[in-house]
Parts: structure tokens; C-alpha cells; sequence
């Protein structure tokens, strides 16, 4: 039961997150271009409440899988722990060189822009690689 | 000094499958298997549970290998 509370608490973070990341977007493009295109916000709650929904009959197939068998235990958390342990270092690092290495090529400024790129790049290889390790 | 354990031998004689033994005490099949291949020592907590759960002394399951702490000195 406290597990599921957890689920749902964590489920409607992350909608009110990618809610107020589409506002967000939507408010930059608007201040962008002159227009704020209402359609856009639309889409993207549509997408994040479909994402919910494919979630959960995938959640509901596996439970009919796998039974009671729980998706973490002692062993995931311990990997998961060390995982973002060599992911904290690996990122100052990588980072860390790649800021050393644009100033020695004479790139002094930085386009928000490309480190927003950047950060959903990483996000997007952390979170692939965390789904990996729990799964090892 | 390695911990060794014999929760496959036993886990076979009593006729239980890692998937039911994963559901009873509410860990993962790969967690399971990571113990009898012995590359993952479980926590104390984990082992006693194994303990209670095969119903035999604790050192039945699991024991030190001494060899190998003489053959490293």
C-alpha cells in the first residue's frame, strides 16, 4: 500500500513537471516567435496522461507475469547506489573536459540553448543506463 | 576469506523455484541468482530471512571458506 501511494505521488510529480516544462517551452516559443501556440500544451499533457496509461496496462501485464516479485530490492539500490557514485564522477569529468576543451579551441560563450541540449543528452543516457542497472 | 553458501542445494532438495522464493521474501529472481552464483553476499537481515525461511542452522547456509584466507597468506 505504501509502495502504490509512492507510485501515484510520483506519477503526478512528474505530469505536473512535464506540465509545467511544456508552459515553460511554450512561453519561450511564444516570446520567440509572438504567438503561443495553446495546441502545443495540449499535446503534451495528452502525451504525458497516454505515457501514464501505456505505463500502467504495462504494469498491469507484468504484474500478471511476474506475480508478486517485486521490481527493487537490497541488491538493485546497492547497484543503483554505486552506478550514480562512477555517474557523479564520470559527468565533473566529462564535463569538466569539455568546458577545458571549447576554451583551448576559443569558444568563450556558451548558448543556453546547447546546454539545455546538453543536459537532456545526459539525462537521457543516465536514465537509459539506470534502467540497465536495475536490471542487472 | 570468501562467504560461501549453499542456498541452491538447499533450495533444490526442498523443491522451491527461485521465482516463488523471490515472491516469499520479496526480492528479485536476478538477486536470487546473483547469491547461489555467489557474486552478491545479501545483507545480514536478507540472510537470516534465508535462514528462517529454509528452516535450518546458519551454518548449513552459509559458512567462510577458510582455504582461500590460507592461501592468500
Amino acid at each position: 500500500m505504501k509502495s502504490r501511494t509512492l507510485q501515484i505521488v510520483l506519477w503526478v510529480v512528474i505530469l505536473i513537471g512535464m506540465s509545467i516544462g511544456a508552459f515553460l517551452g511554450i512561453y519561450l516559443i511564444g516570446r520567440e516567435n509572438g504567438e503561443f501556440d495553446l495546441g502545443l500544451a495540449l499535446a503534451c499533457i495528452g502525451g504525458g496522461v497516454l505515457g501514464f496509461i501505456i505505463y500502467l496496462i504495462l504494469a498491469k501485464l507484468r504484474g500478471k507475469r511476474q506475480g508478486n516479485i517485486p521490481e527493487v530490492d537490497e541488491r538493485s539500490l546497492q547497484l543503483m547506489q554505486k552506478y550514480f557514485m562512477w555517474v557523479l564522477y564520470f559527468v565533473l569529468i566529462i564535463s569538466s573536459a569539455i568546458l577545458i576543451g571549447l576554451y583551448v579551441m576559443g569558444i568563450e560563450y556558451v548558448e543556453t540553448g546547447m546546454l539545455i541540449l546538453y543536459m537532456l543528452c545526459l539525462f537521457m543516457v543516465l536514465g537509459l543506463g539506470a534502467l540497465v542497472t536495475k536490471r542487472l | 576469506m570468501s562467504v560461501v553458501n549453499h542456498i541452491r542445494e538447499i533450495r533444490k532438495k526442498k523443491g522451491i523455484t527461485q521465482t516463488k522464493m523471490a515472491e516469499d521474501l520479496q526480492i528479485t529472481r536476478q538477486t536470487i541468482n546473483a547469491i547461489e552464483k555467489h557474486k552478491y553476499n545479501p545483507s545480514l537481515e536478507l540472510a537470516l530471512k534465508l535462514v528462517r525461511y529454509f528452516n535450518v542452522p546458519i551454518e548449513e547456509v552459509f559458512y567462510l571458506d577458510e582455504s582461500k584466507e590460507e592461501k592468500s597468506k
